[in-house]
């Protein structure tokens, strides 16, 4: 197993502009965490600091327990696949994979053999002597993807590896990825845009924003217990209303919102009562019951409906509001019924500003 | 299709067009016709290759040679100088002010520039006084029109610095930063890292700047006659002294149709590898 990665406290400015901002987390080796987040809050900046091509104004690094600060970045053992891709545009396909083993120093007699293992990881058998010019830009992210597994470093970092990926080999290849990364016990450090792949392939999940991190905790917490309202809106689809907190006894509270008075049972939430915050709602927590047939309902008037093969989605007027449901696809609703929704108390989230 | 108009606008042509015509087109051929014997200013014209005979038996190939070992010596050292000036300037605060700096020599004239290391090179000069000074020789180094060609070999590396360095270094700081990045990541030092990346990438401009500077250097005339040593010099020198101190035009426009020569040979040879290196690079 490799050594896990340690950050603290890092700050990054650029200029008088604050890209990190005291950034601090724990991963322990053989973790693959995925950093996830809006374009523009810091990943590149975070995977560039680890990887030691950016310094940070504060903060340390610990690979393990050593200090790596000082240590140039190519001395650190961590390998990165960068966003840009950055393929040597002067040797060919095989060569840019063989490269890194070539600098590490790993015998001669082993390149072929594992320059072809990563080739075929990533779909690349039989392109081996083209030059980088010569392939599509999902090639290329695959040629700097193979060339970074293919060291089996101590961590490796992956700027948006599959973004330039069809769906369908994007999936086979982050399968793959995780496979790898599993079977050689590698930290890994992931960055993407895209939260169910996130959610998918995650031991733990990063989500920042504007430099900060926001929540780090594995991907069923950061599902179903969002710490913000950004968290639960950046992370799936979310029903997200202030509310006012009217009582509350240990976690059980009562609030009032403009989806009616609903009761929520949330231990993470540290509001007192007459307190406003948010509550959030996932749409398929939502689920259709009769008028009066139980607690805890919200009633209102389908706007739309659309059938989405798996599952029913649609937006149901509530008062001046809306709210979006996920249910079972064997409903039939038409538009303009009435409808309600029962709730399971645990599934309403307080959450602060 | 509409049917062309005559363009008077190509009338503006005309000027320039002639220009060339006069001085380039016809002064070559002029110069080709005398070296065969044509167009004697002094006696009888008449075709003979007496010229292109007798060229080879006054001293030419001891001035060949020399014009030869002066410019790939010169452009080599420069070269050598141009790469790791570039690395430095370009990983350095206020990059573009030093850039400017280091471009001023080209803009010195050449006697101006002999005179400057002349100052440094000379009997009495400044290297000496320090050598003697530290006690590092007896007698002062002759390095001004000495038979090696020290003083010339120095004066055009310093005058051929910075017009390598411009093209060098525009095309060192054109490889891409993640690329070199991803290098670094991968566990290149900074040595292989050039000598992978950096080098490879940038070839082709060092070659058109190695192969200008040769050019320049073969056929340069001021450094060698003030700096480089007395006998042999280039074959610019030998053109004219066979033209202006033996009256011998012919043969001087023998040897001015080898220094052409020359020049397209070695401009052919670098327009093919060039292409084929940034064919290769792309
Ligand atoms: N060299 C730079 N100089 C100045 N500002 C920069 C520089 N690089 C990045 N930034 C700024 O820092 C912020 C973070 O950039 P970064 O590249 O880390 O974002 P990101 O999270 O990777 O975004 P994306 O998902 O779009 O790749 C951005 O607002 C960007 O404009
Ligand atoms: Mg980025």
């Amino acid at each position: 197993m490799t050594q896990g990665l340690r950050v603290q406290n890092l700050t990054k400015y650029y200029g008088d502009y604050k890209a990190l901002d005291d950034v601090s987390f724990a991963i322990e080796g053989g973790q693959f965490v995925t950093l996830l987040g809006p374009s523009g809050c810091g990943k590149t900046t975070l995977l560039r600091v680890i990887a030691g091509f950016l310094e940070c104004d504060q903060g340390e690094v610990y690979f393990g327990d050593k200090l790596i600060n000082d240590v140039p970045p190519n001395k650190r053992d961590a390998a990165m696949c960068f966003q840009s891709y950055a393929l040597f545009p002067n040797k060919n396909v095989y060569e840019n994979i063989r490269f890194g083993l070539r600098m590490r120093k790993v015998p001669p007699e082993e390149h072929k053999e594992r320059v072809e293992e990563a080739m075929a990881m990533v779909n690349l058998t039989g392109l081996g002597e083209r030059r980088p010019y010569e392939l599509s830009g999902g090639q290329q992210q695959r040629v700097a993807l193979a060339r970074c597994i293919v060291v089996r470093p101590q961590l490796l970092l992956f700027d948006e590896p599959l973004s330039n990926l069809d769906a369908k080999l994007r999936e086979k290849v982050r399968v793959e990825i995780r496979e790898v990364q599993k079977k050689l016990g590698i930290t890994a450090i992931y960055v993407t845009h895209d939260q169910a792949e996130a959610l998918a392939i995650s031991d733990q999940v990063i989500t920042m924003s504007a430099g900060c991190i926001i929540q780090n905790a594995p991907p069923r917490d950061i599902y179903d217990r969002p710490n913000s309202r950004f968290v639960a809106d950046f992370v799936g689809t979310a029903n997200i209303v202030p509310c006012r907190i009217l009582e509350r006894t240990g976690m059980e509270y009562l609030v009032q919102s403009p989806y009616g008075e609903l009761r929520a049972v949330d231990a993470d939430c540290d509001l007192p009562a007459g307190a406003e915050g948010y509550l959030c709602i996932r749409p398929e927590d939502l689920l259709p019951s009769g008028k009066g047939e139980s607690s805890n309902q919200i009633c209102g008037a389908v706007r739309t409906a659309v059938y989405m093969g798996n599952l029913l989605d649609m937006f149901v007027d509530i008062g001046t509001e809306q709210i979006r449901a996920s249910i079972a696809k064997d409903w039939n609703v038409t538009e303009g019924e009435a409808i309600c929704f029962r709730v399971a108390p645990d599934k309403v989230r307080i959450l602060g500003g | 299709m509409k049917k062309k108009k005559f363009e008077w606008g190509y009338l503006l042509l005309l000027p320039g067009l002639g220009f060339v015509a006069l001085f380039l087109g016809a002064a070559i051929v002029m110069m080709a016709l005398q070296s065969v014997g044509f167009l004697n200013f002094t006696g009888e014209s008449s075709f003979s290759m007496e010229y292109w005979k007798g060229l080879f038996q006054v001293n030419f190939y001891d001035n060949l040679i020399y014009s030869l070992k002066i410019a790939v010596c010169a452009s080599l050292i420069c070269i050598a100088i141009v790469y790791p000036l570039s690395l430095i300037v370009k990983n350095m605060p206020w990059s573009k002010t030093w850039l400017s700096l280091l471009k001023i020599p080209m803009f010195i004239p050449a006697l101006v520039v002999c005179l400057i290391i002349t100052n440094v090179l000379n009997y009495n000069g400044i290297l000496n006084a320090v050598l003697g000074g530290l006690g590092l020789i007896q007698e002062p180094l002759v390095l001004r029109n000495d038979p090696w060609g020290v003083g010339a070999l120095a004066t055009q590396v310093w005058k051929n610095v910075p017009f390598m360095l411009l093209i060098v270094y525009s095309s060192v700081e054109s490889v891409r930063k993640d690329v070199l990045d991803a290098g670094r990541n991968l566990g290149a030092g900074r040595l292989r890292l050039f000598w992978e990346i950096t080098l490879p990438l940038t070839m082709p401009s060092a070659l058109v700047a190695v192969i200008m500077t040769f050019i320049k250097i073969f056929n340069d005339y001021t450094i060698s006659r003030v700096m480089g040593p007395i006998y042999p010099s280039t074959l610019s020198n030998l053109m004219h002294k066979q033209a202006y101190l033996y009256n011998d035009w012919h043969t001087a426009a023998c040897i001015g149709c080898l220094m052409m020569v020359t020049a397209v040979i070695f401009v052919s040879l670098y327009t093919w590898l060039g292409n084929r290196l940034a064919k290769q690079l792309s």
